[in-house]
């Protein structure tokens, strides 16, 4: 019997979470956001060592500490952000580290091209094994990712979130495949969002919800709510997607108005609305399009199609600084990547904001910086050492307070944040609430994107849910409840005959 | 048909495409000023072959070292280091300069696993580590050489000038000899391996590649290379210089660029070999050309300085003609997402 | 220095490494007057007035060159054009006084305005381009000494004019080079430019983090081409100030400081990755470059021996201040 046990205790990501997968069995890996499924998969992988627990395989424990020992055992992954080398070509990245000896040493291309084309053409991946990784489409690439994995003929095959990318008709394919596996025997797991997919192609679920496994169920015996239900913890309640959107109706300005935007490959169609004052958060899954759409706005990136209109002119921002010298102001929860300046002090990082605003050769005093940043960090209570300090020497959550200062302290018309507590302790979260809804009720407008629920539901006036890079539902007052919000998130939207149905990509 | 048709079409978006058209484009420019039959004559084409191949060698090292995703600017003094070895090991311990040569391949190897250390163990920036690289070599160079000095025998650079079978140059065997052993490692899993660590070497760590011992081998091989462009360099000069050729680190790495290799992972040998024609064909085409304005209108002189400004701007214009040519990869891509977007249903095809 | 006991654990060399890190500038200078005191013990002739002159001068002539390299690397960027503007201005200097000092102004808006021209390519190259600007500056780089070498015909060409000269090589009080004169203003303005203008501010963030940069507003375009455009002309600067010190001038005849003004500011403190760095440092490493030279040719080592110490003591330098960073990425 090859069963695979795994029990694991991390602090954080997993706690004592177990899988069990059967030969020529699909089973479902599914979970909310930060439920720890991808990093159940990382761990089968060896691309993370786990803390404690252990894994069976055939019965008898096994160690992974890299992917090669995971290769070796016979698990294969594909990556929802692909390992594949984008400067090679298909051959060769399906080929890379499995390639067959020919004479000499040489690798013997000859017959891995004429498996690799078979290989494809049982994807009906339409596309040149010399062609580089890079200069495909997205979705061609996550193809290769999944026959990439299939080539190493696994008994075990971890597929994470790779149907992301992929249209209708190829998902099909993979699924057609994925059967064909299943009846030779390999065991399959599958770490999905898309709730329809599951009842399709899995036998059995395993759910997670932070960092814990909470049931283990066939598919063929439970439903969609239940499912949903161990989740998230709610039980879902379908809303119409354009339920809400008058909800707020009480005479304030229009700030923002954003109507069907569009930015391939992540946003879709996405109308948004945000009034003076009014606190608006984003949420839904990861990956639905929250972070594209809030750059889209910032300027960052130009959408395909679709109109912004702020302060009631249409605009069309070059670049960030366009949407800042028109009082924009963005908040990265992503601080080392976007936000923060690590090297530099605290009083330069709390002055960033005010340093890209204005005359570049005007004389600015030292004394200038250090009272701005000073009133800042007294204001917000920021605990520094010292403002000379470098900024990587605060804790995270004071890092982001401190972001999230260098641009209240500017009094911006619209403030964009994307996910700003992220990985934030929980004191610091709570000051930034704080902060947020003070500034709201003295005229400013918000649009916040989360990852949590609970976040949300605590602090917007109304939420959006994305869904695959549309609207799945809007929420507020009401129909502000946990249970509505968690259908959206899923894609769970009422249609006209009133039945709970997921929204399908067009 | 078919087959030639899609031959070309991978060809066209092969990274050394842009190399080639470059290389193209000189190469008729030499037509044109020269005549076929001149630039086509045996005699010329021996004379470029054996005057540039040290340069050509050691552009091939470094693309090398490009592929796996580092370089080393100090390969110009390293044949400097190859020459004076085999010189004085010839002159000193009198023996033949055969031995010289081998030796001097030791030293460039021992050159280039300090490179490695600094680069690859040590992690120090690639671009300044192997500056501070050609001070050292440049100092032991003169240590053991003080001053130009040696003479090879004369069987050795006839030899080195001699035709094989009355029309291949001699010095490209060495050509043929790096080809070939390029051509031999590139179908072995090595090929596969320094292509995945230049190009993202996260993820070759992640399918069992170790990027350090990959990047080892490739400094060895640039090793090689290098010294077998020390030797060719011995054998073209006929004498010892412990300060000549320093210049071809930066200049090979111009080639590189322009034969169309990128940092890490992307383009192949045959851009180090069209990126170094361009160079070498631009400056035999600007002279050629002056030339003929020489003869074309009386009265007409200008300093040789003029060629090889002309040459130089020309050399940069093929930079820049680089980026239009990458460009149009990063289109391609593009015209995938419009195309994805705009028909979802017309590019998945269907079972 | 002194290590207590319960520090001994931890190795000497990472004792060093924070020393080092913790200012650069600070531990150049303490290395500079050790080598300095090294070579004056060796060789007591050496410590006279003259020599403490030329040490001035000729760290002030590589400070000089070295400002616009602080501010493009201080921006994550690399100006290998250094040199070859430096030369190229010289030689415009000398050409156009022909050793008369009439035309100073002229030469000086002559040589700004080369340098800007410059800049402005390489600026323009390095935003549109997605080469390394190592790669593009050095393309460049050869362009203008093409071109230097098409308009003086690789001659010497004319003189700088005298009271230029006296301006920059005279002594004050007999052993203060006048070229101090002109770090009174030069100084100053770039330490304007780097720490007390937005311009400055913004260099920094970008070089620090360019994509937070851009987030939080700063044109990340235009402040690339700035330095680029400031780092020649603070270069063509240095080569007008470099035609007086050599009185005449050929071509190529400071472009070893293209990397020797790179090393001077590496040494200062300023980090490769961007971000880190300030011109007092730089001014430091110079210091340090130049005693160290110094004190190579007092001691009379032979050539090859002060190529090797230097490209000894470089790999030392990258391995104390470079290393370190890229662990953390």
């Amino acid at each position: 019997m090859r069963d695979i046990d795994k029990r694991y205790d991390a602090v954080v990501a997993c706690k004592s979470a177990s899988l069990q997968v059967q030969p020529g069995e699909i089973r479902a890996l599914l979970g909310s956001n930060g439920s720890g499924k991808s990093t159940m998969v990382k761990i089968l992988a060896g691309t993370v060592k786990p803390n404690g627990g252990e894994i069976l395989m055939d019965g008898a424990p096994v160690t992974i500490n890299s992917g090669l020992d995971a290769r070796n055992l016979g698990i294969a992954t594909a990556f929802q952000d692909l390992s594949l080398i984008p400067t090679m070509t298909v051959l060769d990245n399906i080929l890379l580290g499995v390639e067959p000896k020919g004479k000499w040493g040489t690798v013997d291309r000859a017959k891995a091209g004429s498996e690799v084309e078979a290989l494809l053409e049982r994807f009906h991946i339409n596309c040149d094994p010399e062609a580089y990784v890079q200069t495909l489409m997205p979705s061609m690439q996550s193809l290769v990712e999944v026959a990439k994995a299939v080539y190493q003929k696994p008994r075990l095959l971890l597929l994470d979130e790779v149907t992301a990318a992929l249209h209708r008709d190829e998902v099909q394919l993979i699924f057609g495949v994925l059967r064909e596996l299943k009846a030779e025997g390999t065991a399959i797991i599958y770490v999905t969002h898309r709730m329809n997919e599951i009842f399709q192609i899995c036998d059995t679920a395993t759910i997670m919800r932070s960092g814990e496994t909470v049931a283990h169920v066939n598919t063929s015996e439970v439903t969609l709510d239940e499912i949903v239900y161990y989740m998230t913890g709610q039980r879902p309640e379908a809303v119409s997607p354009h339920e809400a959107e008058a909800a707020h109706g009480d005479g304030a300005d229009l700030v923002l108005d954003v109507e069907h935007i569009a930015l391939f490959p992540k946003v879709r169609d996405i109308s948004l609305k945000a009034y003076q004052g009014e606190i608006v958060g984003i949420g839904g899954l990861e990956g639905q399009g929250q972070p594209e759409f809030i750059r889209a706005v910032l300027g960052l990136t130009r959408p395909d199609d679709g109109r912004i209109i702020y302060r009631g002119e249409e605009v069309h921002f070059h670049s960030p600084a366009d949407a800042v010298m028109a009082n924009i102001g963005f908040i990265s929860g992503e601080r080392n990547r976007e936000a923060m300046f690590p090297d530099r002090s605290v009083g330069e990082n709390v002055f960033a904001g005010r340093a890209a605003k204005g005359g570049l050769f005007r004389f600015l005093t030292d004394r200038k910086v250090r009272d701005f940043a000073q009133a800042a960090v007294d204001k917000y209570s920021i605990v520094v050492g010292s403002i000379r300090n470098p900024a990587s020497s605060l804790s995270g959550g004071n890092q982001q307070k401190l972001v999230i200062a260098r641009w209240i302290a500017m009094n911006p018309t619209l403030l964009l944040l994307d996910d700003p507590t992220k990985g934030v302790d929980i004191h610091s979260r709570r000051d930034i609430h704080k902060i947020l809804r003070q500034s709201a009720d003295e005229g400013m407008t918000i649009i916040i994107s989360s990852s949590e629920n609970d976040e949300l539901l605590e602090i917007a006036d109304r939420v959006y849910l994305f869904y695959e890079g549309r609207v799945s539902g809007v929420l507020s007052g009401a129909s502000k409840t946990p249970e509505r919000l968690v259908a959206a998130m899923m894609g769970l939207t009422r249609e006209q005959n009133g039945a709970a149905k997921e929204t399908r990509q067009a | 048909m078919i087959d030639l048709k899609r031959a070309f079409a991978r060809f066209r978006r092969s990274p050394a495409f842009a190399g080639f058209t470059l290389f193209l484009f000189v190469v008729i420019l030499n037509i044109l000023v020269q005549g076929p039959g001149q630039f086509f004559g045996m005699r010329n084409i021996n004379t470029l072959f054996s005057k540039n191949m040290p340069l050509l060698l050691a552009t091939m090292a470094m693309a090398v070292l490009l592929i796996a995703g580092t370089l080393d600017i100090a390969i110009g003094i390293q044949l400097a280091l190859v020459n004076v070895v085999s010189i004085m090991v010839m002159q000193q311990w009198g023996v033949s300069l055969l031995v010289g040569f081998a030796l001097g391949m030791v030293a460039a190897l021992v050159a280039s696993a300090l490179c490695w250390l600094f680069c690859s163990v040590l992690r120090l920036p690639a671009m300044l580590a192997s500056f501070s690289l050609i001070y050292i070599v440049r100092g032991i160079n003169v240590l053991i050489m003080p001053n130009p000095q040696g003479r090879i025998a004369e069987v050795f650079y006839k030899t080195y000038d001699s035709r094989i079978l009355g029309f291949i140059p001699f010095s490209a065997v060495f050509l043929i000899l790096v080809l070939a052993i390029w051509a031999y490692l590139m179908r072995t899993k090595f090929g596969r391996s320094i292509y995945a660590v230049g190009g993202h070497p996260r993820n070759a760590f992640a399918a069992g590649i170790d990027p350090v011992k990959v990047q080892f081998q490739a400094f060895m091989i640039k090793g090689f290379i290098t010294g077998l462009a020390g030797i060719s360099l011995t054998l073209m000069t006929a004498s010892g210089n412990p300060l000549q050729a320093e210049a071809y680190g930066l200049r090979s790495l111009s080639a590189c660029i322009i034969g169309g290799l990128g940092f890490g992972g992307w383009g192949s040998m045959a851009s180090a070999v069209y990126g170094t024609g361009f160079l070498v064909l631009i400056q035999n085409a600007v002279y050629y050309f002056f030339d003929l304005l020489f003869k074309l209108i009386p009265g007409f002189t200008v300093t040789s300085y003029w060629q090889n400004l002309v040459s130089d701007i020309i050399i940069f214009l093929g930079l820049l003609m680089t980026i239009v040519t990458a460009k149009e990869q990063r289109e391609a891509l593009k015209q995938g997402f419009v195309k994805q977007f705009k028909g979802g249903d017309s590019v998945a095809k269907q079972g | 220095m002194l290590l207590s006991k319960a520090e001994g654990k931890m190795a000497l060399g990472q004792h060093v490494r924070v020393f080092v890190q913790s200012s650069p500038a600070r531990m150049a200078v303490i290395i500079s007057v050790l080598l300095f005191a090294i070579t004056v013990a060796i060789n007591p002739r050496s410590l006279n007035l003259n020599s403490f002159s030329s040490i001035l001068l000729l760290t002030l002539l590589l400070s000089f060159a070295s400002a616009g390299q602080t501010m493009v690397l201080i921006g994550g960027g690399l100006d290998f054009t250094v040199g070859a503007v430096m030369s190229c201005a010289a030689i415009l200097t000398t050409y156009i006084m022909g050793g008369q000092d009439g035309n100073l102004l002229l030469v000086f808006a002559l040589a700004m305005g080369m340098g800007a021209a410059i800049g402005l390519l390489n600026g323009f190259c390095a935003v549109k381009i997605d080469l390394p600007p190592m790669i593009v500056t050095m393309a460049i780089s050869n362009v203008v000494t093409r071109l230097s070498y098409v308009l003086t015909a690789g001659t010497f060409s004319g003189y700088a004019g005298p009271a230029f000269v006296e301006s920059v090589v005279g002594k004050i009080l007999g052993f203060i080079p006048k070229l101090t004169l002109y770090a009174l203003v030069l100084v100053p303005l770039v330490f304007y430019l780097l720490n007390r203008s937005r311009f400055g501010r913004q260099l920094y963030l970008m070089g620090n983090n360019p994509t937070a940069a851009q987030l939080t507003g700063v044109k990340v375009n235009k402040i690339r081409i700035l330095m680029y455009v400031f780092s020649a002309m603070l270069a063509a600067f240095a080569g007008m100030i470099g035609a007086a010190y050599m009185k005449t001038a050929r071509c190529q005849i400071f472009d070893e400081y293209a990397f020797s003004s790179l090393v001077a500011v590496i040494v200062g403190g300023t980090a490769f990755t961007g971000g880190i760095g300030s011109f007092a440092g730089s001014i430091a490493g110079a210091l340090l470059m130049v005693t160290l030279s110094n004190g190579l040719t007092v001691l009379a080592l032979t050539q090859p021996v002060r190529n090797l110490v230097q490209g000894i003591v470089m790999v030392l330098l990258l391995i104390m201040y470079n290393r370190a960073r890229a662990v953390r990425q």
